[in-house]
């Protein structure tokens, strides 16, 4: 028992719980202006954990507003007909994400790569269209309100949106241990040569759409209860397309801790923009789209990779240091590695 | 009855613009193998080129036309040298990610140099039409399907006979054969997405007198440029052209014959695209898909 305790007990692990505290624990203590940074550093986390698991299977998502969408609808529908609290509706809104991912992955079977992405793209744009053309269900253009008297206090909205966000990111660190994530990453780097080795790709990435739509979805519920106003322009939102891309794109790709760290900078730097530049309109998607490029280009392994590069370093140079007669060999171990 | 004619005519009319706003996707796409995402911000700023050259210059849309492709194609090449030739071997995922950050600040580039609001170029013959009997011919989209299809016309002949556009359609053929002839590889790619984003702006020009220019137009747009080629078959000339008449006439229809179709016409592109990528992803004239 103890020896397996010990053995949960690595840095991923921990780190993890230790977001967790960070972000949960003040939501019962601190001013609106503090729940407010952190209600969006949830939402954030939950959207780039969700598209990171996407692309960690080579799958990339242009239509995660589609995921979010359908949340917001589900939660504040079934909210305002029945008088359900948060908590409780965001059970079938989570259903309805996971759904929605299941029926991607049956639609789109055997696409991959920009085919895929295209179709995703489709899929968020076709129901935006719809919401706005069913005003009996949705309504429409005009727009629908949350019951008022449904609506919690900021602190426990925030409580709520920071436990399903530490739940989401616990989540995605497990996988991390599993054959599952393997099996996940072999589909990324070749599916013909991953299936020869007996993995289905399309029951893995039934999974994991499901998965990634079900956070997205979560998110979208809590986000429809924060706002408290949805119309189809709202719920499927461009943005959020962008934003669930940006922070995994910025920390680094396919790891969860480049998912967490890119959050967080994003959000500083949502800020930094907003003091500099007020709340002019285009301002923050146009650094959103800078990010996208520079880092394309120049940080392809994001500032997790970064990170982990200059660790390194400095562990080779203490080991250098440490023993001067293995030095040279050391030298020529790094050099052929680069 | 009149009404089918009619809706025929505006069909092929919408399809015969769209041609021109697909072809140069299906260019850059068959010859560098990067689906450019920012294809749509392109014609985005075609569109406002044009504006801008009515407005400030009094210089017609067509006028304006040629210089504006002209100007295009350097900074296209350009644009090829320093941004899109870093990615061309780089996994698919950069490429999306990377076209789509450069479709994002043009976008917002725009929004904020000339704001959301709604404008639109308007030429003497923006608002004329021919009639015969019952039935009405548009000028507008009469004049801009015409220039559109010439447009298409020369690039297709440049293509078939001239020098540079056949060492363009060896390079999509077969890469490898085709550095073996000695062709010029990197120049030819940056030839191509350089002509590609001239027909980019020469599509906006025409849709400046067409229909509204705001900064988001280009994202619907891709929608609808996505709808053509993937029905056509990613990459095929040919398959983009019958791809752009169906996808037109197709909205036509809906818009015709559905209620409140108007408000559908936006979702049909989606759903064609949908639907093929389902039933057929390499479309009507592509070639099996090979990842």
């Amino acid at each position: 028992m103890k020896a397996r305790f010990r053995a949960a007990l690595t840095i991923g692990n921990v780190s993890v719980f230790l977001l967790g505290l960070i972000l949960i624990v003040p939501t019962l203590y601190v001013p609106p202006v503090w729940n407010d940074w952190i209600f969006r550093i949830s939402m954030l986390l939950l959207l780039s954990v969700s598209w990171n698991l996407m692309a960690s299977t080579g799958l990339i998502s242009l239509g995660h507003a589609g995921f979010w969408g359908v949340g917001t609808y589900a939660a504040l529908l079934c909210g305002n007909k029945y008088g359900l609290p948060l908590i409780v509706v965001l059970i079938p809104a989570t259903l309805c994400g996971a759904l929605l991912g299941v029926l991607l992955a049956v639609a789109t079977g055997r696409l991959r790569g920009v085919y895929f992405a295209i179709c995703t793209l489709a899929m968020a744009e076709g129901l935006r269209v719809s919401a706005l053309m069913l005003p009996k269900i949705t309504g429409g253009a005009a727009g629908i309100f949350l019951r008022p008297e449904l609506r919690p206090s900021l602190n426990v909205l925030c409580f709520i949106a920071t436990c399903v966000a530490t739940l989401s990111v616990a989540i995605a660190q497990y996988l991390t241990h599993t054959p599952f994530y393997y099996a996940c990453r072999a589909i990324r780097n070749h599916e013909t040569a991953a299936q020869m080795l007996g993995i289905d790709p399309r029951r893995y990435r039934m999974v994991v759409l499901a998965l990634s739509g079900a956070m997205t979805s979560a998110g979208g519920g809590i986000g429809a209860w924060y706002g408290g106003y949805l119309d189809p322009m709202v719920a499927f939102s461009f943005m959020i397309t962008v934003q669930s891309q940006i922070a995994p794109i910025l920390g680094g790709m396919y790891s969860v801790a480049g998912a967490v760290l890119g959050s967080g900078v994003i959000i500083a730097l949502q800020e930094a923009t907003r003091i500099w530049f007020g709340d002019q309109e285009g301002v923050s998607q146009l650094v959103f789209g800078c990010i996208l490029v520079f880092g394309i280009l120049f940080m392809p392994q994001g500032v997790y990779g970064l990170i982990l590069r200059a660790w390194k370093n400095i562990d080779e140079n203490r080991q250098m240091r440490g023993s001067p007669k293995a030095a040279p060999a050391q030298n020529m171990n790094a050099g052929e590695r680069k | 009855m009149a009404y089918l004619e009619q809706c025929l005519i505006d069909g092929v009319l919408l399809g015969g613009i769209y041609v021109l706003l697909a072809f140069g996707l299906t260019l850059s796409f068959g010859v560098t193998r990067v689906v450019n995402f920012a294809h749509g911000e392109f014609i985005m700023v075609g569109a406002y080129a044009a504006f801008w050259a009515l407005a400030l210059l009094k210089l017609d849309p067509l006028v304006s036309l040629p210089l504006a492709m002209l100007a295009a194609t350097v900074v296209g090449m350009l644009l090829f040298r320093l941004v899109e030739s870093r990615i061309l071997n780089a996994p698919d995922e950069n490429q999306i990610l990377l076209t789509f950050g450069l479709a994002l600040i043009l976008q917002n580039v725009a929004l904020i140099l000339w704001s959301g609001d709604e404008r639109s170029t308007n030429p003497p013959y923006a608002f004329s039409s021919l009639m015969y009997g019952e039935l009405v011919v548009p000028g507008a989209r009469l004049i801009g399907c015409l220039v559109a299809l010439i447009l298409v016309g020369l690039v297709f002949l440049w293509l078939r006979y001239a020098e540079l556009g056949r060492a363009t359609r060896a390079l999509a053929e077969n890469r490898e054969a085709a550095v073996l002839m000695g062709i010029n590889v990197p120049q030819m790619y940056a030839l191509a997405f350089g002509l590609s984003v001239a027909l980019a702006m020469a599509a906006g020009a025409i849709l400046s007198f067409v229909s509204a220019v705001t900064p988001f137009m280009g994202f619907e747009i891709l929608g609808k440029i996505f709808a053509i080629v993937i029905l056509g078959g990613l990459g095929s000339v040919l398959g983009s052209v019958i791809g752009a008449l169906l996808l037109g006439l197709t909205e036509t229809f809906v818009a015709y014959y559905i209620p409140e179709g108007n408000g559908w016409t936006e979702a049909v592109a989606f759903a064609v695209l949908f639907l093929v990528l389902i039933v057929r992803p390499s479309g009507i004239a592509g070639r099996e898909i090979t990842t």
